[in-house]
């Protein structure tokens, strides 16, 4: 599909002629060119008008038989009919692989998908490989339909904040013109002024004041100079912060929301984790209350000597419960029966040998 | 086992658990640093009375028998000091820990047992570290027992509590070493003792003897029935009364036990060495054997082949532990009391003779002092009390320390009276 090269010479030219309806600009000057993506025939908007108006239909020059339709005619931006078509490609390829640099774990990684875009794009310029790459290509845009997604709005985003961004600075630079444009006119009035007023002092007062008005006039007006420069000087610094901390709250992307498999056509993507999902909290850390390893408690125990108490209102009352001593009984029976001191302690001896060997009392001059 | 994590958790496993040969070498470190002290603390005070005696040479001898007997004292000085070796000073430990009992006993009521298990416990624990050349027995035994009956909530005044103990020891005796003796043990007060667990396995063999008893957690297959019939096919013991029922023999086995833990597993290192439920069950064990067996079999399984015994952890743990109370009982069993060897009585004597002769000189009297230094509050109470327990009449020492005293007040007095807003309001009150 290699676009006729010899009618692109000619563009702009006073006798450009449509390849299709042959009327040429020098009888229509307002002739315009039109081309569609399919196959980058060049014709004129007349032909486009007649030929499509009524629905899709074959292309009009000869041997090219792509069904074009109407809605999908452009102006031409770029005189290279090749250049135009790059930038097409480019363009499609960019909004499927889309993926950021965030989204890669190294510089390397992202590096190396740049790389492979690049050599997609090239292929599909100067048609190698071209139904393969078309298929890989159409394969990764279904399997990863949502981050795709993701990141274009994620750029739609970004794109819109920069716009925001530049009309706020320019809305910016244009209130300073005018604040120093009034600034200007405020100064030069007020001089104006207070010329005025040691003229009027002067006229009415004592010919022996004249100086001291003279000198008085001046310093009021420096003075109010300074001040005014000061206080400009304040609202110049409070806006700045303010512009700083604007940009630092919204600079920040959105968390990311991606992660479908794209069946290892991209290297060198990051493992988006999910988090495991948080156990009930357990106030005793894996310990079962109540739970023994030797015995297992009974209501009671037949003894002599704690029958009595068991008994015993005036025992009980004061909320002595003869179960915590039969629990702490049992417990102290096995407590320590599997503990082998001979074994655990040298154990324990030889990681921090200085717990042994050292009388600690002896030495202390106590 | 969760049991056995308990314990982990104590004091006495953390800190006053040895092996046998980290207990030996212990001792002997002890014994070689204190031996060294001695010997350069009688040496000093050698020196020290050459040095009076040639300043007092220049003044004619009073007589030509007194400067012999100088030269000859002299001469026992140059010879090598014998100090304790370890085992000696073990025997003389040994023997003031027999003396607990009897100091428990002279109270009306006596000291409980465990008041006095603690006592020496806590004085063993202190002569791991501490050497009897260092700090005698004698003082440091009756600070241990009054120390256990606080620690151990059966408290007795202090009066009350001298008045117990023999010989003329005052109540500040006592308590001048408290703090050397509560360093040592550091601050370490809990004693796990093998009493209780005693009593828990007793009052369970009871209800299993009486068809109440609960299956151990890892064999639930047990019922109350299976064990009952299982501990009345015990056999007997063989010396036993055939017609005695099983109530008696538990009850039997019970004293007998009571009595190793009472004296046997106090005066030998087992606290040291084991467990307080592998000491009670090791006692348990040379009380009435085949019961002990039975026992253990229903909180560990019966014994199986040796072929898997690998596989199994609880056979493992059970070979384990018959092993280690094995050690235990034959560790227990090798105690004689002082009334069965009456040798112990006068190697004692001997020891003490000795130890008369390579006391440290600079400590014999210093605990008290040590003692005002590190708490001179509680002291200078003491003090107070003595004085006022006494015959009324402070000594010279204190009214001077009082007049110093009373004149550093007065210049605090005055200086604060020249400060700006005045001195603190509850110091003028006062002086109003």
């Amino acid at each position: 599909m290699a676009p006729p090269r010899a009618s692109m010479a000619h563009r702009g030219d006073e006798d450009e002629v449509c390849p299709v309806c042959k009327s040429s600009r020098y009888l229509n000057p307002d002739m315009e060119f039109l081309i569609n993506p399919e196959c980058y025939h060049k014709m004129c908007e007349s032909c486009v008008d007649r030929i499509f108006s009524s629905g899709p239909a074959n292309c009009p020059v000869a041997g090219c038989h792509k069904t074009l339709r109407k809605n999908r005619f452009r102006k031409q931006t770029f005189e290279d009919i090749n250049v135009e078509r790059e930038v097409d490609i480019r363009r499609r390829v960019m909004q499927i692989l889309n993926r950021r640099e965030e989204e890669f774990d190294s510089k390397r990684a992202y590096d190396d998908f740049l790389e492979q875009r690049e050599e997609i794009i090239a292929n599909l310029v100067y048609g190698t490989d071209v139904a393969k790459t078309e298929a890989n290509l159409q394969q990764y845009a279904s399997s990863n339909v949502r981050s795709i997604r993701a990141n274009q709005a994620l750029e739609e985003k970004e794109a819109t904040y920069f716009q925001e961004q530049q009309t706020q600075e320019q809305e910016l630079a244009r209130m300073r013109r005018q604040a120093a444009k009034m600034e200007y006119e405020n100064e030069r009035r007020e001089v104006l002024a207070g010329r005025e007023d040691v003229l009027t002092r002067l006229a009415s007062g004592r010919p022996a004041d004249a100086a001291a008005i003279a000198r008085q006039g001046q310093k009021v007006l420096l003075k109010k100079s300074s001040a005014r420069r000061s206080e400009e000087e304040r609202i110049r610094q409070k806006q700045a912060a303010l512009r700083n901390s604007d940009a630092k709250k919204s600079g920040q992307p959105a968390a990311r929301a991606a992660g479908q498999d794209d069946g290892g056509f991209i290297k060198g993507l990051k493992r988006i984790k999910t988090p495991e999902p948080e156990k009930p909290y357990d106030p005793f850390g894996g310990l079962v209350p109540g739970k023994r390893d030797y015995f297992t408690q009974s209501e009671s125990y037949p003894s002599s000597y704690l029958e009595p108490i068991r008994q015993n209102a005036q025992i009980q009352a004061g909320g002595f419960d003869l179960r915590e001593y039969y629990s702490r009984t049992l417990l102290e029976a096995f407590a320590g029966l599997g503990c082998f001191i001979d074994e655990e302690v040298s154990e324990r001896d030889s990681a921090a040998p200085l717990s042994v060997g050292q009388p600690v009392s002896t030495t202390g001059q106590s | 086992m969760f049991e056995d994590d308990f314990y982990r958790s104590s004091s006495q496993y953390r800190h006053w658990s040895f092996t046998e040969t980290s207990l030996q070498k212990l001792r002997a470190t002890t014994n070689a640093h204190a031996s060294e002290r001695v010997r350069e603390a009688l040496r000093r005070a050698r020196e020290a009375r050459q040095s009076a005696s040639s300043s007092a040479a220049g003044t004619p001898t009073p007589t030509q028998a007194g400067s012999d007997a100088d030269s000859k004292a002299g001469g026992a000085d140059e010879k090598d000091i014998e100090c304790l070796t370890p085992e000696e000073e073990l025997q003389l430990v040994k023997y003031y820990c027999e003396q607990v009992i009897l100091v428990g006993e002279s109270y009306k009521p006596a000291l409980p047992t465990i008041v006095r298990a603690t006592a020496i416990q806590y004085l063993r624990r202190f002569y791991l570290t501490n050497s009897p050349m260092t700090y005698h027995p004698k003082n440091i035994m009756p600070c241990a027992v009054f120390l256990a009956t606080k620690t151990d909530n059966c408290y007795i005044s202090l009066r009350h509590f001298a008045e117990g103990v023999p010989g003329d020891t005052t109540a500040e005796d006592i308590i001048a070493p408290e703090f050397v003796l509560m360093q040592s043990l550091r601050f370490n007060f809990d004693v796990r003792h093998p009493f209780r667990g005693l009593e828990g396995g007793i009052m369970e063999l009871q209800s299993i003897a009486q068809g109440t008893g609960q299956p151990a957690p890892h064999f639930p297959q047990q019922t109350s029935d299976t064990l009952r019939r299982g501990l009345l096919a015990v056999p007997p013991t063989p010396g036993a009364p055939s017609s005695s029922t099983i109530t008696d023999r538990l009850g039997r086995a019970h004293t007998t036990t009571r009595d190793l833990l009472k004296t046997a597993a106090q005066m030998t290192d087992a606290y040291f060495l084991y467990t307080p439920s592998q000491i009670w069950l090791a006692a348990f064990y040379l009380a009435d054997r085949a019961l002990a067996e039975f026992y253990l079999d229903t909180k560990l399984g019966p014994p199986t082949a040796a072929a898997d015994n690998n596989n199994n952890p609880l056979s493992e743990l059970r070979s384990k532990i018959y092993r280690t109370l094995t050690n235990c009982a034959s560790l227990l069993q090798s105690y004689k009391s002082l009334a069965e060897d009456p040798s112990q009585k006068a190697t004692a004597r001997r020891i003490s003779k000795k130890l008369y002769h390579c006391q440290n000189p600079e400590k014999a009297n210093n605990i008290t002092s040590a003692g005002q230094k590190r708490i001179p509050a509680a002291a200078a109470a003491a003090a107070a009390a003595a004085a006022a327990s006494g015959d009324g009449g402070t000594s010279e020492s204190d009214m001077e320390r009082m007049a110093k005293k009373r004149k550093l007040e007065r210049e605090q007095r005055e200086k604060e009276g020249r400060d700006l807003f005045g001195g603190e309001l509850v110091a003028q009150r006062t002086k109003d």
